[in-house]
């Protein structure tokens, strides 16, 4: 026994330090820098909740508080509706369906920045010439208003994301045992019966992973947004992430960024555990 | 996924933090520079961290050339690119333990922030040679923190044979009305003068308005000083009025939609191009119209004043950045980094450079017989030496409010959103608030 928990703790030390050092450390040491006035250099003085205070105040953390919950609500939706949609698309039995998972995930492999900087090509200019040319007054002027900026960035999202979403999707519905289909299909279910009461519910732990995936995906957004839209206009479309690093580098306010930082952390922190735990609670045991 | 780099930053930035406090506990013997300095025998080592990248090759340059002629010190540059960006870099360097002997600093909050690490350099002679007012934002109890870079100014760049075509002359738009009048000319000549509009105003970037159309109109009420700007608890818009005769002119006559429109559009896309007949830029774009048409940049920019009541003829003219020496580094390393800084700025092989290869609108004395590279800085320097000029006083706002709160502000303003005495509200608002 006392051999074995040597080994143990022998193999395990490595992992904890980097764990310790990169993870656990910084984020307390930030933490305590969010009680304080840190400007990035030094820390003068120790105000106790003043940061936490004033974020709450401050009506630009709200708004991106609030545009980056209806950015996520929306873009979980659309993602899992997407992924699951081209996950039952593939799994058929088509002649090109190899291709079709290779493009489909394609996008996932572009950095978010050039996607972002691609799409506002595509939302800016070539939407706005097919406005010209159709006289649709809704495709001129994408990116210029908040609404507009919203769905942009909810397009890009979907788009880049979607392929990845889908293979967790068609990891779960290839495990589906071929008998159980069969059964029901002898049974005489039809082909939407099969997919609500038999599909359904045994994909359905392939839901909790990507919901919870998504959404903290979606609330971390910052490359995208940043090349996108870059907040604009007049910061509307900007989410809690970019909200943070500007606070920290061009403001120059460290420590209130800090404890915006550590609010955004209890968010999603709270956000995933509850899904996660609602969710488990859903799924079939086979 | 991507969100995590948000993490990661925090995380190695407090990591910075510790493991540069480490390096501190043990000891300062062991400063950057300090080392060099001793073992090499007289070697002295500098480092300098700067943020120009428009320069780089050309600054690795002039220091090999100093590096030949001053065989004792060795100096490495380290560039990091514009913006927010060095800021940040130059957070971690300090952070870190690295610290370099020489680094940038823009306007007065920087050397607030900085204050601590930067050496007096009232002695040197590019200090004595720089030019009346160059110097304010970086004085700070009697000392003189740091050195000009180079001058920056701005108006309307103007396309010159637009304006021939359309039988405007440019020298003669002083005021406000006659600006109105010629880009109406341009308007109804749209067709025949190949242009799509008088303007291209990108409202995408805030800087664009809250920095430099604002600054024209605002540096009137703080006696075009920085430093008044900056101990200044309120802004007043006392030109308000102008401001937004002269924001809406730009709006209404530009490019549409411009709340889409940004710099590299503006400047690449549709003046380079001759898409439109006028862009309120500066200098700076030079090399930008320069990569896009060699021949359009050399012959055809013209540069015209914005039109401000009482100020006919004059350009904003500033200092957007200065030179600091580190005072924590060892003294060898400090005199060494000052002679540096001397030669770059007054030395007959220096200052050649400075202009010559820099294409840089001098803020020193002494360089009246060089020819300065480029059409739009010379340009620049001639309404400097005579004298006509308002200040860059945009630099002594609270951190961020040129963007963050007047810009924004504006762009809610083309969207409709709000009225300009909203926009003006607002941001004496936020000003207010900054400086309690």
């Amino acid at each position: 026994m006392y051999n074995r928990s040597l080994w143990f703790w022998l193999f395990i030390t490595p992992v904890l330090l980097a764990l310790g050092i990169v993870v656990a450390f910084p984020f307390l040491y930030g933490f305590i820098f969010s009680f304080t006035d840190w400007n990035g250099l030094r820390v003068t003085e120790f105000t106790g909740f003043e940061n936490y205070r004033a974020l709450f105040q401050e009506s630009e953390f709200i708004n991106a508080l609030i545009f980056t919950i209806q950015f996520a609500v929306v873009t979980v939706l659309l993602l899992n509706a997407i992924g699951l949609g081209l996950a039952l698309i593939v799994t058929r039995k088509i002649k090109s369906n190899h291709l079709l998972r290779t493009i489909f995930f394609m996008p996932n492999l572009i950095g978010g920045l050039i996607l972002g900087f691609i799409w506002q090509f595509i939302f800016v200019s070539v939407f706005g010439d097919l406005g010209e040319m159709f006289h649709i007054e809704g495709m001129k002027g994408w990116l210029s208003t908040t609404r507009t900026g919203f769905w942009g960035l909810v397009i890009l999202t979907a788009w880049q994301m979607a392929g990845y979403i889908m293979i967790i999707y068609i990891a779960y519905l290839e495990n589906i045992p071929k008998d159980l289909i069969e059964a029901a299909k002898i049974d005489g279910a039809t082909s939407l019966q099969r997919f609500k009461n038999v599909t359904f519910p045994l994909v359905a732990p392939a839901f909790t992973v990507s919901m919870f995936l998504t959404l903290s995906m979606t609330f971390k957004i910052y490359d995208q947004n940043l090349s996108l839209t870059d907040g604009g206009p007049a910061n509307s479309t900007q989410m809690l992430a970019m909200d943070i690093v500007r606070t920290a580098f061009s403001d120059n306010e460290m420590a209130y960024a800090q404890a915006k930082a550590v609010i955004f952390f209890l968010i999603v922190a709270v956000i995933a555990l509850t899904q996660v735990y609602y969710n488990k609670k859903r799924e079939v045991e086979m | 996924m991507k969100g995590k780099k948000l993490y990661f930053l925090i995380g190695a930035f407090c990591l910075a933090i510790v493991l540069g406090g480490c390096s501190f506990s043990s000891g300062g013997d062991t400063e950057s520079g300090g080392e060099d300095g001793h073992d090499g025998g007289g070697q002295v080592t500098v480092d300098i961290f700067q943020f120009k990248v428009e320069f780089k090759d050309q600054f690795e340059e002039l220091v090999e050339i100093y590096e030949e002629s001053n065989p004792g010190v060795t100096i490495n540059v380290k560039t990091v690119g514009g913006g927010n960006d060095y800021g940040q870099a130059l957070t971690s360097a300090f952070n870190s333990g690295e610290e370099p002997d020489i680094f940038n600093v823009g306007g007065p909050p920087d050397v607030d922030q900085y204050e601590d690490y930067m050496a007096d350099v009232s002695g040197t002679k590019a200090a004595e040679a720089a030019l009346e007012g160059t110097l304010n934002s970086v004085e700070r109890n009697g000392e003189i923190l740091g050195l000009p870079f180079n001058q920056e100014g701005y108006g309307l760049l103007y396309n010159k044979e637009i304006f021939d075509k359309a039988g405007i002359k440019a020298g003669e738009i002083q005021t406000q009305e006659e600006l109105e009048e010629a880009v109406e000319t341009l308007d109804s000549q749209k067709e025949e003068l190949g242009i799509e509009a008088p303007f291209a105003f990108p409202a995408k970037e805030q800087w664009v308005m809250g920095n430099h159309l604002a600054n024209a109109f605002l540096a009137d009420e703080f006696d075009h000083d920085v430093m008044e700007a900056y101990d200044s608890d309120s802004v007043a818009f006392e030109m308000g009025d102008q401001m937004q005769r002269f924001f809406d002119l730009q709006n209404d006559y530009s490019i549409q939609p411009t709340l889409n429109l940004d710099y590299s559009q503006q400047v690449e896309e549709h003046f380079s191009l001759g898409n439109v007949a006028m862009i309120q830029q500066g200098n700076w774009v030079y090399n930008t119209i320069e990569s896009m048409d060699p021949e359009f940049a050399e012959e055809n920019v013209g540069l015209l004043p914005i039109p401000v009541e009482g100020y006919e003829g004059r350009i904003p003219v500033g200092v957007p950045n200065y030179w600091a020496v580190n005072k924590e580094s060892a003294d060898e390393v400090v005199e060494a980094s000052k002679e540096f800084l001397d030669w770059m700025y007054t030395s007959e092989e220096g200052k050649q450079f400075v202009v010559d290869e820099f294409r840089f609108v001098p803020a020193y004395e002494g360089y009246e017989d060089l020819d300065i590279a480029d059409p739009l800085s010379e340009e620049v320097y001639r309404y400097s030496t005579e004298g006509n000029t308002m200040g860059w006083v945009f630099l002594g706002a609270p951190t961020s409010w040129t963007e963050d709160v007047l810009g924004a502000a504006m762009q809610e303003y083309i969207s409709g959103d709000i009225t300009w005495e909203e926009v003006e509200e607002q941001s004496i608002e936020g000003w207010e608030k900054s400086r309690q």
